[in-house]
């Protein structure tokens, strides 16, 4: 049996303690991606708390067949959704950098970051398939489990979210240049 | 990794945010509080082989008896006879007014155009997929 296999079936038994060590490794990249998709730093950190609760609760109904990332990522979306549901503030309206926690956790470069340039551009989908290929390494399988989609449609729209994000990529630097040379 | 992948994974590492202690300590104690939900395994029916036989007679000796009372009813109890209905049957006619849609050349040929287009479309994107995954 795996170290995580044993966590899980001791977090199944009610162990607390088992459970934090298994999403050790994932509570920092999770809370990443849900700030990517929270009005807040307290509203990405309220979801991710929230993420984990269920996970505790319900991982009778986790399926071993599955990486345990892909069924944590799964809630995550559910409860990002949620938390929106209730939100009154769009996230496209959070363009104003000391609103927009995803803009305050962002280092300073000289050019704009993609994941600010994709949450402008890409619809909501298409942004988390992206951030599940590109940054958690998700199979087009796993990625097609976390967001209830089908193989096909997650590879179309990872094809169309990096065509998009290209475009603008270059409409951006070819903007910055122009305003460099006046 | 291509170019854009690889700008895609540095800019993620890029944001910098981490599980505070202060979050860390709440989210222990919320696990503290709750107990997982226990593992809800589907329940065994006990199927005895005293049971299966015993059903299995009760239903061969209901097929007999129901055969054995079909066959021995009375010739005149079978179904009551009735008139024909006297009143004819109307059948309402309708009147289509329709007229084929008939496809001049150019229209032909556009359809043939968008055909090969899409075709072409579905070929450009096939090989794009196949590449990047």
């Amino acid at each position: 049996m795996s170290n995580e296999a044993a966590l899980i079936e001791a977090a199944r038994n009610g162990s607390a303690t088992a459970f934090t060590d298994l999403v050790a490794a994932y509570r920092d990249g999770l809370l990443r991606f849900l700030l990517t998709r929270s009005s807040s730093f307290a509203d990405a950190e309220d979801a991710l708390q929230d993420t984990l609760i269920n996970a505790y609760r319900y991982l009778h109904s986790y399926d071993a067949r599955w990486r345990f990332s892909t069924w944590l990522y799964r809630i995550a979306i559910n409860n990002a959704a949620k938390l929106k549901s209730m939100d009154t503030v769009e996230l496209g309206d959070l363009s104003d950098e000391g609103n927009d926690p995803l803009r305050q956790c962002i280092a300073a470069s000289e050019r704009e970051n993609l994941w600010l340039l994709a949450r402008r551009s890409l619809t909501e989908e298409v942004y988390a398939a992206m951030w599940l290929r590109y940054v958690e390494d998700m199979s087009i399988k796993d990625i097609s489990a976390v967001l209830e989609k089908s193989v096909s449609w997650t590879k179309v729209n990872l094809m169309r979210g990096r065509k998009t994000l290209d475009a603008e990529f270059n409409k951006v630097a070819t903007d910055e240049k122009s305003k460099a040379y006046g | 990794m291509d170019k854009l992948a690889k700008q895609l994974r540095d800019d993620a590492h890029r944001i910098e945010c981490s599980v505070s202690e202060e979050l860390d300590d709440r989210i222990r104690a919320s696990l503290e509080g709750i107990q997982p939900e226990p593992v809800q395994r589907p329940r065994r029916e006990s199927k005895s082989f005293t049971f299966w036989w015993a059903s299995s007679l009760t239903g061969v000796a209901a097929a007999i008896a129901m055969i054995a009372f079909i066959n021995l009813q009375a010739p005149g109890s079978g179904p009551a006879q009735t008139e024909s209905n006297p009143q004819p049957l109307i059948i309402p006619t309708v009147r289509w007014h329709t007229e084929t849609a008939v496809l001049t050349s150019p229209l032909e040929q556009e359809f043939e155009d968008l055909q090969a287009d899409l075709k072409k479309a579905e070929e450009a994107v096939k090989q794009d997929i196949d590449r990047l995954f």
